[in-house]
């Protein structure tokens, strides 16, 4: 019976990273913290005649407050709060989306940041100037290795952001590839351009609007 | 007649030093003949700062063909791949060796690596390496130390030669000769090289080591116009034809560009020395190298490419070794150095970059009693292109007893920016349109394109463009030698190098469209430290072992303040991060800390076998954890031994013949030694005529 538990438990975690929790029950205490394995963030589809790698161009969106992914047709709702398209997030605000979504990248141990700062500046997405998690190459979460052609986010980083529908939440991006395992250096160019943009992540939502987890 | 022929065998810097070779009770050991460490011949016993000499027998019988060959069995030495073959010495770049062959520089780094490939050691008569800090004797590059090629010098009638032929259809063909009459003396080489190069990537039309053709001469002319006055000419030229088939992989999409490059180099040096009297010597030299590079490829696409590099380095010194008394020598040296560079990487191949250099040094050596010597030495390199540079340094020896000897010397080095790092103006269309600029360059680039709104960010590194500064070091160097009887010879050395304003890389603007900029900054403190220590034991006449170990640790200062002040983070088993411990860093890549060495040498009878053991232990080759500093949650190349050896015998000394097998394990590691063949044969013939010298 206890064997049957583990497998289920394990087919549940392995199918999906929805891992639904109680909504009702977590209205007044934040949630643990959840990790979100193998999120697939425009997986690459092609190469163009130059050699650069394209994917669909599309968004795929994530509810931190219902814990689910959210399809591409409901970008223009509030019901998504973080966007990811390869190395890109977007957070639902500013003009990424109608809610009140804005955020930063901070530095510091996901597990000690128990209240935001108070001091803290939430930046709203101004696409494609600049947005709250800012982009590029150890700018905001992630650092692209140029010799061997991998990304991998800088540890001690975590996205806090706002969300949709103004509660808080902190975000850590803990791998960038399939499997959660970022390819070894000397691994072929098929398999990193195949295996990136599947996002490992886990974050802590904060259901009752205030900035502490 | 003998005479003469002392005096052509010490050539270079020919200083004949009365002191030095007057009666030396406690020299024990050592009685090899150095010129680097002092700018004056010295015996290796009396030598203040760590010296080690490898000989022409030893470069021969460990079947050598290139400089890297033989310098990858020493101790303390580390042989990077990438841009060529440099040397790692100290745990320093290959950036901060200073390559000189007969006391003269050689010229042409491509990214700061002078590709040791490009020497043959065919006619090389000894090698010597000195460690630590030497730029108060030879100005730039010479931080972590010296390597100083002192090729055969007409003595007497003599003709040579060998040819070789190995595995991956490698061969080798030396010819060798020198004559005497009255007042003239010449020596002359030639050495053919070739080889179809090798793969060990499984994968790849792109070859380890390409198809290469080499062909080296040196003319070595010598006129004694008096005992006291002779005068030298020497010429060298170095040719290499490489063919290129180069694969480069971007995202996947393979470019397959075919084509040759050519390398060739030219030195010359015309020297004249005279001798007042036994106290008072002086050396004029003048001394020209250019250093051409070509590539020349055709892509698969049909887009032709060219590379073209070319530097010139002219210099005139005089030196003047002057002995008060037997207590103090004085030697003083001026010179003159004006360096060019032309580029199809810098803004117009033909707009030529210049530099010039005056400079002076001081070097006096004191032995206030007979097993006391102290030297204090300075340089000051007034350069037109950056800020000057003063190299003082100090050493001293003392003879404890005949068997053991401890040294010290504290010295500073240092290495100017280089014409990469002023002027580079290079774009790479094919991966992501990158851009580098050299810091003469970048400002006023950066601040057009920005004018005409093509620069979407400037970035914090920007601001802080300015002129670069020398990279300095401060070297410490502790050590010793104990020879308690004729069977037993240990050297030690405590090393620590201290670099400050170490020059870097930093992107300091985004393009429109995203493509990064970088220019060059002074920007890092490093160290590096460690012990390196060698044992020779003679088990019996015909039977030498000798065993070398470094152990050597590294670290970037500003790095470790991070560490220390926490703000470095790393991550655990499930991903998540945490705080990195100041003894996960590992310092600086591609440095191993641990590297050894092992050699056993059987002589008799004309006949030799050797086997050679070469260890290094792993080292961080990626930043995989992302943090930007290196440390043992990242990837690391293995740890692997080497092993060589060979026999060999000569016959009526006249004919010798050699055989050998290199990588005897066949080990190989295709990401992080490309070149590194696997285990590979070859077979020597060498033929000596008889000489006849008329008395």
């Amino acid at each position: 019976m206890k064997k049957g538990i583990i497998m289920i438990g394990l087919i549940i975690s392995l199918a999906s990273c929805s891992k639904q929790t109680d909504n009702t029950a977590a209205i007044n205490t934040p949630v643990s913290s959840v990790t979100v394995n193998n999120f697939a963030a425009d997986t690459i589809i092609g190469l163009t005649a130059q050699g650069i790698p394209y994917g669909a161009g599309k968004y795929s969106f994530y509810s931190v407050e219902n814990n689910k992914t959210v399809a591409s047709s409901d970008s223009a709702t509030t019901k998504w709060d973080v966007g990811f398209r390869g190395t890109s997030i977007i957070l639902n605000g500013g003009n990424s989306g109608p809610g009140l979504g804005a955020g930063f990248v901070y530095v510091g141990l996901y597990n000690n940041l128990n209240t935001i700062p108070a001091d803290s500046t939430f930046k709203v997405d101004n696409a494609p100037s600049s947005y709250a998690i800012t982009a590029g190459s150890n700018r905001g979460w992630y650092v692209y290795d140029a010799i061997n052609n991998l990304i991998s986010p800088i540890p001690g980083r975590v996205l806090v952001i706002r969300t949709a529908t103004g509660k808080y939440a902190k975000v850590e991006i803990l791998n960038y590839y399939k499997g959660g395992v970022t390819p070894a250096a000397s691994a072929s160019d098929a398999i990193k351009l195949t295996e990136q943009r599947y996002y490992t992540f886990r974050f802590t939502y904060q259901p009752n609007g205030t900035k502490n987890f | 007649m003998l005479k003469w022929c002392i005096l052509g065998s010490i050539l270079f810097f020919s200083v004949i030093n009365s002191y030095a070779q007057k009666s030396d009770t406690l020299s024990g050991f050592g009685n090899e003949v150095v010129v680097t460490a002092t700018k004056t011949e010295r015996r290796l016993s009396n030598v203040a700062v760590p010296v080690s000499i490898i000989s022409q027998k030893k470069i021969q019988q460990a079947g050598s063909l290139r400089l890297n060959d033989i310098l990858q069995e020493q101790t303390g030495i580390y042989l990077t791949s990438g841009f060529g073959t440099g040397v790692q010495m100290q745990g320093l770049s290959p950036d901060y060796t200073l390559i000189l062959i007969d006391g003269e520089p050689l010229v042409g780094r491509t990214a700061g690596v002078l590709d040791l490939n490009r020497i043959t050691v065919g006619n090389i008569k000894q090698i010597e390496i000195v460690k630590g800090p030497s730029s108060s004797l030879y100005g730039s590059e010479a931080m972590a130390g010296v390597i100083n090629i002192i090729t055969d010098k007409p003595n007497k009638t003599t003709l040579k030669a060998s040819a070789r032929y190995g595995s991956y259809n490698t061969s080798d063909l030396n010819l060798s000769g020198s004559f005497r009459k009255n007042k003239l003396a010449y020596q002359g080489f030639v050495n053919g090289y070739a080889t179809d190069g090798f793969s060990i990537r499984p994968n790849s039309v792109e070859r380890s080591i390409a198809p290469i053709k080499r062909f080296t001469m040196q003319h070595n002319l010598n006129y004694y116009f008096s005992p006291k006055t002779n005068a030298s000419f020497n010429f060298r030229t170095n040719d290499e034809k490489i063919i290129n088939i180069i694969s480069v992989t971007n995202n996947g999409l393979v470019t397959t560009s075919n084509g040759v490059e050519k390398n060739k180099d030219y030195n010359t040096t015309f020297q004249l020395a005279h001798r007042f009297n036994s106290h008072l010597k002086n050396t004029s030299r003048i001394y020209g190298t250019q250093y051409e590079s070509t590539q020349n490829l055709l892509t698969s696409n049909g887009v032709p490419y060219t590379d073209y590099f070319k530097q010139q380095f002219g210099r005139i010194e005089n030196q003047t070794d002057y002995t008060i008394n037997d207590v103090i020598e004085l030697n003083a040296g001026v010179g003159y150095t004006i360096e060019t560079a032309n580029s199809s990487r810098y803004d117009k191949t033909e707009s030529t970059k210049k530099n010039q250099i005056g400079y002076a040094f001081l070097q006096s050596e004191w032995r206030p009693l007979p097993q006391l010597t102290l030297i204090a030495g300075a340089r000051f390199d007034n350069n037109e292109l950056y800020a000057a540079a003063f190299s003082p340094k100090l050493a001293m020896q003392y003879k404890v007893s005949k068997s053991f000897h401890l040294k010290a010397s504290i010295g500073r080095g240092f290495k100017a920016p280089d014409f990469r790092q002023l002027y580079l103006n290079f774009t790479n269309a094919a991966a992501g349109g990158y851009s580098v600029f050299g810091t003469v360059e970048a400002q006023k680039i950066i601040t057009q394109l920005n004018s005409i709104g093509q620069i979407a960010s400037l970035e914090n590194d920007f601001y802080k463009l300015g002129e670069l500064k020398p990279e300095f070091s401060t070297g410490i160097n502790i050590g010793g030698s104990f020879k308690p009887n004729n069977e037993l010879d240990l050297t030690f050395n405590f090393f620590r190098n201290n670099i400050e304003n170490l020059i870097d890389s930093r992107l300091v603007a985004y393009r429109t469209g995203g493509s990064q900029i970088f220019s060059y900054l002074n920007l890092k403190n490093a160290f590096t430290q460690g012990i390196e220590t060698d044992i020779h034991y003679k088990v019996f006449n015909s039977f030498n072992v000798n065993a070398g170990y470094q152990f050597l640790l590294t670290g970037d200062k500003d790095e470790i303040k991070r560490i220390e002040d926490g703000k470095v983070y790393t991550r655990d088993a499930n991903g998540f991060s945490r705080l990195m411990q100041r003894n996960e860093y590992v310092g600086l890549p591609n440095r191993s800390k641990h590297m050894a060495n092992l050699k056993l040498q059987y002589e008799k009878n004309s006949a030799f076998a050797n086997i050679r053991l070469i260890y290094r232990s792993k080292w961080v080759v990626t930043d995989t954890d992302g943090n930007g500093l290196f440390n043992s949650n990242d990837a690391f190349a293995k740890g692997f031994v080497q092993i060589n050896t060979a026999v060999g015998k000569t016959f009526a000394k006249t004919l010798s013949l050699q055989i050998g097998v290199n990588n005897l394990l066949d080990y190989s590691d295709v990401s992080n030694l490309p070149n590194m063949p696997g285990r590979n044969f070859y077979t020597t013939i060498a033929y000596q005529f008889t000489q006849k010298n008329k008395k």
